[in-house]
């Protein structure tokens, strides 16, 4: 189904979220756990509340649907106030995503994410409707809906666990660590696919993890949070690596936050390089000329066949033939896309031992070539690296 | 035959020991265990103390479980009442059921209402101690779950908590009603009938009918323990899932 033909086009849209000085005290405890909370988020964004554990950002993130009673203040969504509602009336409206993911064991995974639709009264047809649909937005086969949540792997349970959350059109989602308990490749996979899901759906989402390279990959915004639920920084990811506003933050994001930063770009940001290009049957003196220019930029002849789609790299006993030999020496080696991310680019050309590799098109045609050069002339660049200058403000270091 | 204890209860209890005439039938198999002929004649004489039986245990167990399963759900909310509750139910349990039977008498009277009485006061403590306990058992994040996706208590209570729980509810039960239908044969102290009028009184050098008795009492209790596991199967379909 294409993406504008899918009934999740149909949501009755998002609202914003906005904090207005709420606080949570618990009975006994000498300090609030959120102190005087005040934040928006705008509608439509992924809001990454990160902090170490006991910062509040779970208490923070409860508040919203008041399986955390707000003590002080308040927290609007689209301007109106939830401690006016109903909390049950409330939480239908607002989709809910936890760590443990919480399906219920004896219900099947149609019943599960059919069961705010449920509570709300929707019709069994519409409901079964709408659990085939989300089943197949979340690219699970249709015929798990009559499994039970037990004869799922934690990977599927936690995509179902989302499906649930937005079987009703949720206004608002919250994720408490969605992804936690996942291990890394599935966990990197579910973070992709939510990713794409949210580009389609546009929800609200306010997203709590204690891993900032999550938050980072996750969030439009990120609210850097430390105990008390004080948010020490509130910006995009790329403001918060380039200038976190203190130490604590700069401490939180990591002595690495310009490598950090490839994680936020893409191989098609960035200027690339272009390689001579050589074909087979080709007389190597013409491949010479071409590498012997002085603005040449990858000294490395790449061969390439007649629609451009890079074959491997020429090496010097290559080019001692008169003409260009079907089979180069030197393998291809990595392949980039420019849709690739520039941290896992960077790995591949790392992982692969090689200087350069060759950027494809979506038809598999040479775009460009990226060096590990091109990389470090980036880290090394005033745009990446002025997230050094704040400190020599800073008076004390 | 002459203890004093048989000859106190007669006295209170009247004709509770049915008369077993052996007649000429097992005169050459006495000294044996079990007698077929004897058997075969008076087969009749043990349905109406088999429907006794179910007379005493069916209500026993029915009251049992509607009072331990309000109690459960009472104390489900209000957590403090649940040690009470536990201490409570237990030493209903540890009374020795003769004693029970005999000290209800002054304030109930002989019968069947006795009876099923300290049947029913037998079950409370496993039936609420699994119920407790399979309530207890749902897991957190289940809990978390329905209440953040907009489920009322009561709802929880009853969609969620309840169907999780009904494995331990039903172990509770069986282990409850095999218990009942094997004490219920000391009814017969109190005049309330069953099949242990066809166990007491018996001359000791011919215990067909104990036998046949004790039979039909494992029996019954087998089949009430077959019932449950089926409706324990047909309730929780998917733990069969989870265990393949």
């Amino acid at each position: 189904m294409p993406p504008g033909e899918s009934d999740a086009q149909s949501q009755h849209g998002a609202s914003s979220v906005r904090y207005e000085g709420a606080t949570k005290r618990y009975p006994g405890a000498a300090e609030p756990a959120v102190d005087e909370l005040t934040l928006e988020i705008p509608a439509g964004e992924i809001c990454v509340l990160v902090g170490p554990s006991g910062c509040g950002k779970t208490t923070a993130m409860r508040m919203v649907n008041r399986t955390v009673e707000i003590s002080s203040g308040d927290v609007l969504i689209g301007g109106s106030s939830v401690r006016e509602r109903e909390p049950a009336q409330l939480r239908r409206e607002i989709g809910y995503v936890i760590q443990q993911i919480g399906l219920f064991p004896h219900r099947t995974i149609t019943e599960n994410i059919g069961a705010v639709p449920q509570l709300l009264g929707w019709k069994k047809d519409r409901i079964r409707e709408r659990s085939a649909e989300l089943l197949e937005l979340i690219g699970l086969d249709p015929e798990l809906g009559d499994r039970y949540p037990a004869q799922l792997s934690g990977g599927q349970q936690q995509r179902v666990g989302v499906a649930r959350a937005l079987a009703a059109d949720p206004l608002v989602m919250l994720m408490d660590e969605p992804f936690g308990a996942i291990d890394p490749i599935n966990r990197e996979r579910l973070q992709n696919e939510f990713l794409r899901l949210q580009a389609e759906i546009r929800k609200t989402v306010l997203f709590v993890t204690h891993d900032i390279d999550e938050a980072i990959k996750m969030g439009d915004r990120i609210a850097v949070m430390r105990e008390g639920g004080r948010v020490e920084q509130y910006a995009t990811p790329a403001e918060l690596l380039m200038a976190p506003a203190n130490e604590f933050v700069e401490d939180f994001v990591g002595a690495d936050r310009a490598l950090k930063r490839l994680a936020l770009m893409r191989v098609g940001d960035i200027d690339l390089w272009e390689a001579p290009l050589a074909y087979v049957g080709q007389p190597t003196a013409e491949v010479r000329t071409k590498l012997a220019a002085p603005d040449v930029e990858v000294p490395y002849p790449l061969l390439v066949d007649g629609e451009r789609r890079p074959l491997g790299w020429l090496s010097e006993r290559d080019l001692a033939q008169a003409v260009v030999p079907q089979r180069p020496d030197s393998p291809l080696g990595p392949v980039l896309e420019p849709d690739d991310v520039m941290r896992d680019a960077l790995a591949d050309l790392l992982q692969g031992q090689s200087q350069y590799a060759p950027v494809v098109d979506g038809a598999g045609r040479i775009a460009g070539v990226l060096s590990v050069e091109i990389i470090s002339e980036f880290l090394g660049s005033p745009e990446a690296k002025s997230d050094e200058q704040p400190a020599v403000e800073r008076p004390h270091e | 035959m002459s203890s004093p204890f048989l000859l106190a209860a007669g006295e209170v209890g009247g004709d509770f020991f049915r008369e077993r005439d052996v007649g000429d039938l097992c005169q050459a198999q006495r000294g044996h265990v079990f007698c077929w002929d004897w058997a075969q004649e008076n087969i009749d004489r043990f349905g109406t103390p088999t429907v006794q039986h179910l007379q005493i245990v069916v209500p026993a167990i029915l009251i049992g479980f509607v009072v331990a399963f309000a109690l459960a759900l009472l104390s489900h909310r209000t957590r403090w009442l649940q040690p009470p509750l536990l201490a409570a139910t237990g030493v209903l349990y540890t009374i020795p059921s003769i004693a029970f039977f005999f000290l209800l008498l002054p304030l109930t009277g002989l019968g069947r209402d006795t009876a099923i009485i300290v049947l029913a006061a037998y079950t409370l403590q496993i039936i609420y101690r699994n119920t407790i306990l399979g309530l207890n058992n749902v897991p957190a994040a289940v809990k978390d779950a329905a209440r953040g996706m907009g489920l009322t208590p009561r709802q929880i209570l009853w969609k969620v908590e309840l169907p999780l729980a009904i494995p331990e509810i039903i172990a509770g039960l069986r282990v409850a009603v095999v218990s009942t239908i094997a004490i219920a044969t000391l009814a017969v102290l109190i005049s309330a009938g069953g099949l242990g009028t066809e166990m007491y009184g018996s001359n000791l050098t011919f215990p067909t009918s104990i036998i046949i008795a004790a039979a039909i009492v494992m029996l019954m209790a087998l089949a009430f323990d077959a019932i449950l596991l089926l409706v324990q199967r047909f309730t929780t379909p998917w733990r069969r899932v989870a265990q393949s």
